[in-house]
């Protein structure tokens, strides 16, 4: 016993296929276009774009479309399509100062150099429901706006604690081209690029959670953020004839750093730090981001959101998603197993005859070990009887 | 300002520009039936984002953007471009686009006029959109003794 195909016929399975597409086309409204989605729904291509590892906003339309919304499938069908694809090349790594910025805070800094830039938020308005807003007109319309010339660079507030001293100046770290993990596997305990790259395409409820379960005293980070920012990043390639590194377009990505007091820790009262960045505009998952980066930072064994090999081994949508998911898919001889294990330790308890005389331990006990699951916390098994008797 | 007669100022403006204006312009220079080899055809392709940390100052891989290269040979002339998302049209129109410049086509007028125009619509949705951004500019104030 090990695998069992499970017929249910081709043409009833294609019939739930079609019904499920039924769904989005076949309601009385018209039906929603990729354009549509990128510019009115654009949080969720944004969110299966980061979640995917992908940045194309139109294929994340029509990936978000085809998902009926649902952002884990799509970024899903992002990662199936990109898995075909060549790559040409790693891009030069851009210095995130470059960035165009269309909203900058900085909760920590009242005063910070460039200014406080809200861009577009509803941050700090109620969050009601607006029974006419949907057909709204553009508000800004009547804007009279100045001419503020070409976007400026704004200062760092990273810099801003380095030039006072208050940030450690690492060493520029010994390996100059990163791990990739879409390529190689981690292997723990992971490199903070592996650690930057797991969270920077990690589910966005899940690296909330786990970033606020740090937040909620299963940690020791409580951080203040230095600055979150919106806007763009030029992605540079080196131009096959000049030789000189040209850009191809600029991403939409969201950043948040975050500042942790470490002078409990260490003689030199000075700040830890926390990063985040991902894809589109995503801030709640950038900023759950930079609370984990913290946290892992601090090499922690007992909390969850401070264990590297637990916070990555979760983070991951694709992961979580078609392990939960399977579990709905047939497990007959899964099930039939257990049963038949059951019914034969009643059957033999129930027999006194096949008691030992000595009292010593029962083939029932022997039976019950067997099937504990004590092993390694990071195998995800499957029912007690594990994978290879796994019928799916 | 850039110069479209530079080859790595022209291919920032080819990928910036309208598809269906390279559209346009790759079958005006194919009209008169030139050599054309197509040297890598378009196909949609990834690069690897890297950024740098800014804290630690640490290369790392934030995700893959999805890109369509192309290359041809336009009699002795070469052309090359990579236009963002999946768009294989606009990519070999890009790089017919390019190779035509370089070859001194009787359109490169044509090209050059409409790259500016595109230069000068993508500062200007900057600049709009910087603005407006700005527009939004705060000052917090700190209220001491107030509870």
């Amino acid at each position: 016993m090990g695998y069992v195909a499970v017929t249910a016929g081709e043409e009833i399975i294609e019939r739930a296929e079609q019904l499920f597409e039924k769904r989005r086309v076949g309601g009385d409204s018209e039906a929603l276009e990729t354009d549509q989605l990128d510019e009115q729904l654009g949080r969720l291509t944004d969110q299966a774009m980061g979640e995917g590892g992908l940045y194309a906003p139109r294929l994340a339309a029509l990936a978000v479309a085809q998902a009926q919304g649902d952002t884990v499938e799509a970024a899903f069908l992002l990662r199936a399509y990109r898995s075909t694809l060549e790559r040409f090349e790693e891009t030069a790594a851009v210095d995130p100062g470059e960035m165009i910025a269309t909203r900058r805070v900085s909760p920590a800094f009242k005063d910070v150099p460039g200014g406080q830039i809200l861009g577009a938020t509803k941050d700090y308005t109620q969050r009601l429901l607006d029974f006419d807003g949907i057909n709204a007109e553009d508000p800004t319309a009547g804007w009279d706006l100045d001419d503020e010339g070409d976007p400026e660079r704004l200062t760092n507030v990273v810099e801003l604690l380095r030039e006072e001293g208050l940030l450690e100046d690492p060493e520029a770290p010994e390996v100059a081209a990163p791990s990739d993990t879409t390529r190689r596997s981690v292997t723990h305990p992971p490199g903070r690029d592996e650690v930057l790259q797991e969270l920077a395409r990690g589910e966005t409820g899940a690296v909330t959670a786990l970033g606020y379960s740090a937040l909620r005293g299963y940690g020791r980070v409580h951080p203040t953020l230095a600055e979150v920012r919106v806007g763009r990043l030029p992605v540079r390639i080196e131009h096959p004839y000049t030789g000189e590194e040209v850009t191809v377009t600029r991403v939409g990505v969201t950043e948040s750093e975050a500042v942790v007091p470490v002078y409990e820790k260490r003689e030199d009262p000075q700040f830890a730090f926390g990063y985040g960045l991902t894809f589109g505009r995503n801030e709640r998952k950038a900023i759950g981001m930079t609370v984990l980066d913290a946290s892992i930072q601090l090499d922690g064994e007992t909390e969850p959101a401070e264990d590297p090999e637990f916070v990555l081994d979760t983070i991951d949508g694709m992961d979580s998603f078609g392990f939960i998911e399977h579990l709905k898919l047939p497990h007959y001889v899964t099930f039939q197993s257990i049963l038949d294990r059951i019914r034969s330790i009643r059957e033999r308890s129930e027999t006194p005859a096949e008691t030992p005389p000595d009292g010593h331990e029962s083939e029932r006990g022997s039976e019950n070990k067997d099937g504990t699951e004590n092993e390694s916390r990071r195998e995800p098994r499957d029912g007690a009887l594990g994978e290879a008797d796994d019928d799916d | 300002m850039s110069d479209p007669h530079d080859r790595s100022d022209r291919f920032e403006l080819i990928a910036a520009c309208e598809p269906a204006t390279l559209v346009g312009l790759a079958n005006g220079v194919l009209e008169d039936d030139p050599a054309l080899s197509v040297r890598q055809e378009p196909k949609p392709q990834l690069l690897m984002q890297r950024v740098e940390e800014p804290v630690e100052r640490r290369p790392f891989n934030l995700g893959e953007v999805l890109v369509t290269p192309a290359e041809v040979e336009l009699g002795d002339a070469r052309g090359f471009a990579m236009i963002p998302g999946k768009s294989e049209r606009a990519a070999l129109s890009g790089a017919i686009v390019d190779a035509a410049v370089a070859a001194g086509h009787d359109l490169t007028p044509d090209v050059v006029e409409a790259l500016a125009e595109t230069e000068a619509e993508t500062r200007e949705r900057r600049r709009n959109e910087w603005a407006e951004s700005k527009h939004t500019a705060v000052t917090f104030e700190t209220m001491e003794g107030r509870e």
